[in-house]
């Protein structure tokens, strides 16, 4: 499967002897894949002149960034992008950022932070890239997924350098679709594949207002870090609800009233994953916070400008709240607890203990759509996770699922997840056809999940949209170097 | 335990890349974010610590195909530990055990590297880690009169250490300590002549039997003299004296203590006073094995619990590398009198590496140096006139990044500037 002397050298000869290696010893670290080579480009005109090679010989490829999930097709060219990780502006006037892949959202945020500005996480967490795609804990106020894309630089299959919206009749980043070529339904594909063919060296991603400090006053050791004070006009707080009617009456209402900065639907099984510092510890906190609720509930941070809008939005929050039965969780009402979790999901460095930590994997369905009727579809997948929680195949978190709302409550996103052990195939098995049958419920309920697929499934049900993609990605990649699948974070 | 021990701990990597850097929230801006030397001088995920796991849970299971490639992933690495700290964060697994033990395995295999041999054999002729070594151990305590521990009952017997003992560049290491001990009227006593390498760096390399040679020689010297307490100025001695020998049964009841803690501990009981006034900005560089791989060690022994959680019976306890020594260094200095301490970016349990451990000094000197100018420059960075260290190794490898960039950086060691200050 080794590339011929001829063909390693002509990539050679683009990044450097240190650059590329074909070597079966580094393969395991590159998910298992039979690959062809890992190549490490530094810049745009590297990552062109590789794919020119990948389309004369044929191969094909994939760009990944920090990369912690993905399919390769045996004899894949894997771009490992890390080398591309230059912060190239941060425009405070017009409000965006523009990066390359291996930027990690928790440098881009750090840097942002000082000038009083924030930008949309993916939930993944900010070890992963800071450019394009996903959402998060701060959705409420960021928005997420294309919402935030501008200008795109963007290497085509063919290897050509496309620059998208603003940046296709300027040099300038601050608008996606315009004037200029938009793409942006090529560029920005939500539904399945869901990745685009072909490498992204650069985007401008929109920033946000940050009314919070230039950076938090983290104290403690890893990996109990804690804040040494609240910072002025933050506060952290998490409401459980007798009913999910109920709870869904308080969101809308506090979308109504944007006065949010995040409102995340944790279950207490995720706040218990945050506010801990090991498995063990994670068990009795669950227990002890699942008497504590009530029902449903979420977590929400409110992020004053001033002491009086500080003091506004708090008056406004209790109101809802109450109108709507809600009960404050007195665990995060602690200063210590409500500092990691302010620090925790704005930063949003707790996501590998949310997801990873207990069993080593998590599948995950993830639903968009109006919160009040996902959370409905939620609660059947809940429910058809609790044959799975009795056998022992997944880790007990009552069942739950959680959410958030999106440009305050306008949007949402519903996800509920199995945590398991991978090395247990009769659990893997188990929680692969619960993801199989749930995901297929949502798309019979008509429902958007975006495990669903194959797309000659689900195409038909949405305006065949893909045969109109095949015949875009026939035309943008006629060699066939760019295969689906795969997901760049 | 061997690397097949660790076979749950390597599958629960989920290749999130947080290995990388230091731990999410204490990322404050775009530069030194990285923690990692290995992958950030190689850029291969394979260097990282995940991909280091990833490997070696692959060859646990397909069989093990040593190439070059691959041993220059392994000796290509200072074994300090970044990597498990901030995949601790948020994990309960072992990150820096397994990546030890699988260059355990590549040693017994026979796949080693030329310079570490060579290293080690020196190590077996003159008992001592500095390549070349000439004279007697103790030469550097000529005309001082001190107190043979070997011969003479003593309250502290201070371990001198292979390269404070061998280059003379760093004698003023060992007798500026002498003068504080003297001065804070320790009954202490070295061991000279008959002193040996701790072994520490030898298992750091990969050859864990000539560890465990060096341990068994130092402790039955220490049993014979009776001694209770050992003081260090080396942070690799610290570590093996402290945690490797605890590890193998082979420490006892001997209390370790590096000269920061003592000197902490001294000043804490009036025995010493610093009253002189040293003028100078510093920031502190933490050495691995004084900080994060300094915690004490955690015997265990378990089971993991059948079911959804990676989890043991009796629970385990990782250790973060939160319990290391980073408060009595940081005390002593701020005790000096004109002096200000300004701390750098990547500090105590995430800090960044010297670059000398792991072999890495010896096999790849130019990493070692690329590793520490990195330091270096972000040590500039805090406006500092000085970076401060605990270990004769960081003090070597800083200097060497320090000439080579053409820094107006000074470097000294913590010793040096209590003995400034008394």
């Amino acid at each position: 499967m080794a590339l011929s002397k001829e063909i390693y050298k002509a990539f050679e000869d683009v990044v450097g002897a240190e650059n590329i290696c074909d070597d079966p010893a580094i393969m395991p670290a590159y998910h298992s894949a039979e690959l062809e080579a890992v190549i490490l480009p530094k810049d745009t005109a590297e990552v062109q002149a590789i794919v020119k090679l990948c389309n004369k010989y044929k191969l094909p490829f994939r760009p990944v960034c920090t990369g912690w999930t993905g399919m390769f097709p045996k004899g894949t060219i894997y771009l490992d992008l890390r080398r591309m990780n230059r912060i190239i502006e941060i425009n405070e006037k017009n409000m965006y950022a523009v990066v390359e892949p291996y930027v990690i959202s928790a440098q881009l945020q750090a840097e942002l932070m000082k000038r009083g500005l924030n930008f949309c996480i993916k939930g993944a967490g900010t070890n992963c890239s800071a450019l394009l795609r996903g959402h998060g804990h701060m959705d409420q106020t960021t928005s997420g997924d294309d919402r935030n894309h501008l200008a795109i630089e963007w290497v085509t299959p063919e290897g050509d350098i496309v620059r998208s919206g603003s940046l296709g009749s300027s040099d300038e980043w601050f608008c996606g679709d315009g004037p200029g070529p938009s793409l942006r339904a090529i560029l920005t594909s939500a539904v399945p594949p869901g990745v685009t063919p072909g490498v992204f060296t650069k985007a401008a991603v929109k920033l946000y207002h940050w009314p919070g400090p230039p950076s938090f006053p983290v104290v403690g050791k890893s990996p109990k870090y804690t804040l040494s004070e609240i910072p002025p006009n933050l506060m952290a707080r998490y409401y459980s609800f007798p009913s999910v009617e109920k709870m869904w009456q308080a969101e809308i209402a506090l979308g109504e009233a944007e006065i949010c900065y995040e409102l995340m639907g944790f279950n207490a099984a995720m706040v218990a994953c945050n506010i801990t510092t090991c498995n063990e510890e994670e068990e009795v906190v669950f227990e002890k916070m699942s008497k504590e609720v009530q029902g449903p509930g979420f977590f929400v941070i409110i992020a004053g400008n001033s002491a009086e809008d500080f003091s506004y939005k708090k008056k406004v929050l209790e109101y809802i709240v109450r109108k709507a039965g809600g009960k404050s969780l007195k665990t995060v009402e602690d200063p210590e607890v409500e500092g990691i979790l302010l620090c925790q999901c704005i930063r949003i460095s707790a996501s590998i203990r949310e997801t990873f930590r207990a069993g080593g994997a998590f599948n995950s369905i993830p639903i968009m759509g109006q919160r009040d009727l996902t959370i409905k579809w939620a609660i059947g997948a809940g429910k058809a996770k609790e044959p799975l929680i009795k056998e022992g195949y997944i880790v007990d978190d009552g069942g739950a699922f959680f959410g958030w709302g999106v440009e305050q409550g306008h949007l949402g996103k519903t996800e509920i997840f199995c945590k398991f052990d991978p090395q247990n195939a009769v659990a893997k098995k188990a929680v692969e056809d619960w993801q199989k049958s749930q995901t297929a419920r949502a798309f019979k309920e008509r429902y958007f999940a975006s495990t669903m697929g194959p797309q000659d499934e689900i195409g038909p049900a949405l305006s065949n949209y893909h045969l109109w993609w095949r015949k875009l990605v026939k035309e943008l990649d006629p060699n066939g170097v760019t295969p689906e699948g795969g997901a760049l974070v | 335990m061997a690397l097949e021990d660790y076979r749950g701990d390597m599958d629960m990597c989920c290749r999130c890349s947080a290995c990388k850097f230091v731990p999410m929230q204490k990322v404050k801006g775009f530069q030194y974010a990285n923690v990692c030397p290995s992958i950030s001088r190689y850029n291969f995920h394979a260097y990282s610590g995940g991909g280091r796991l990833n490997i070696a849970a692959s060859m646990l299971k397909n069989g093990f195909n040593y190439t070059d490639k691959l041993l220059d992933i392994v000796y290509n690495c200072q074994m300090c530990g970044a990597c498990g700290v901030s995949c601790n964060y948020a994990m309960d697994m072992e990150v820096l055990e397994p990546i030890s033990e699988f260059r355990l395995k590549c040693v017994q295999d026979g796949k080693t590297n030329p310079a570490l041999n060579k290293v080690i054999a020196g190590l077996r002729k003159t008992g001592s880690m500095v390549p070349g070594a000439k004279g007697k151990r103790g030469a550097w305590a000529a005309g001082l009169k001190l107190k043979d521990a070997a011969k003479e009952k003593v309250d502290v017997l201070f371990h001198v250490g292979c390269l404070t003992s061998y280059n003379k560049d760093y004698w003023k290491l060992a007798k500026a300590t002498v003068k504080i001990l003297q001065k804070a009227g320790v009954n202490f006593g070295i061991a000279g002549d008959a002193e040996t390498c701790c072994g520490g760096r030898a298992y750091q390399m990969g050859y864990k039997e000539d560890f465990l040679n060096q341990a068994k020689k130092n402790m039955a010297m220490i049993k014979k003299a009776g001694v209770k307490t050992l003081v260090t100025g080396c942070a690799d001695g610290y570590q093996a004296f402290k945690v490797l020998y605890d590890r193998y049964n082979l420490k006892g009841n001997l209390e370790v203590l590096h000269i920061s803690e003592y000197i902490a501990q001294l000043i804490a009981k009036g025995k010493l006073k610093l009253n002189k006034k040293v003028n100078l900005n510093v920031t502190y560089h933490d050495p691995c094995r004084l900080g994060r791989l300094g915690e004490p060690w955690i015997h265990w022994k378990g089971k993991k619990i059948p079911g959804d959680r990676f989890v043991f019976d009796p629970p385990k306890t990782y250790r973060r590398g939160t319990q290391g020594v980073y408060e009595p260094p940081r005390d002593v200095i701020k005790s000096i009198p004109g002096i200000k301490l300004t701390e750098m970016t990547r500090i105590k349990e995430y800090s960044w590496c010297c670059g000398a451990g792991g072999g890495v000094n010896e096999s790849n000197p130019g990493f070692a140096t690329w590793t520490a100018k990195e330091r270096i420059e972000e040590a500039a960075s805090t406006g500092a006139e000085a970076i401060v260290t605990a270990c004769p190794w960081c003090e070597k490898t800083l200097n060497e990044a320090v000439r080579e960039s053409g820094s107006s950086l000074k470097v000294y060691d913590i010793v040096e500037l209590v003995e400034k200050a008394i």
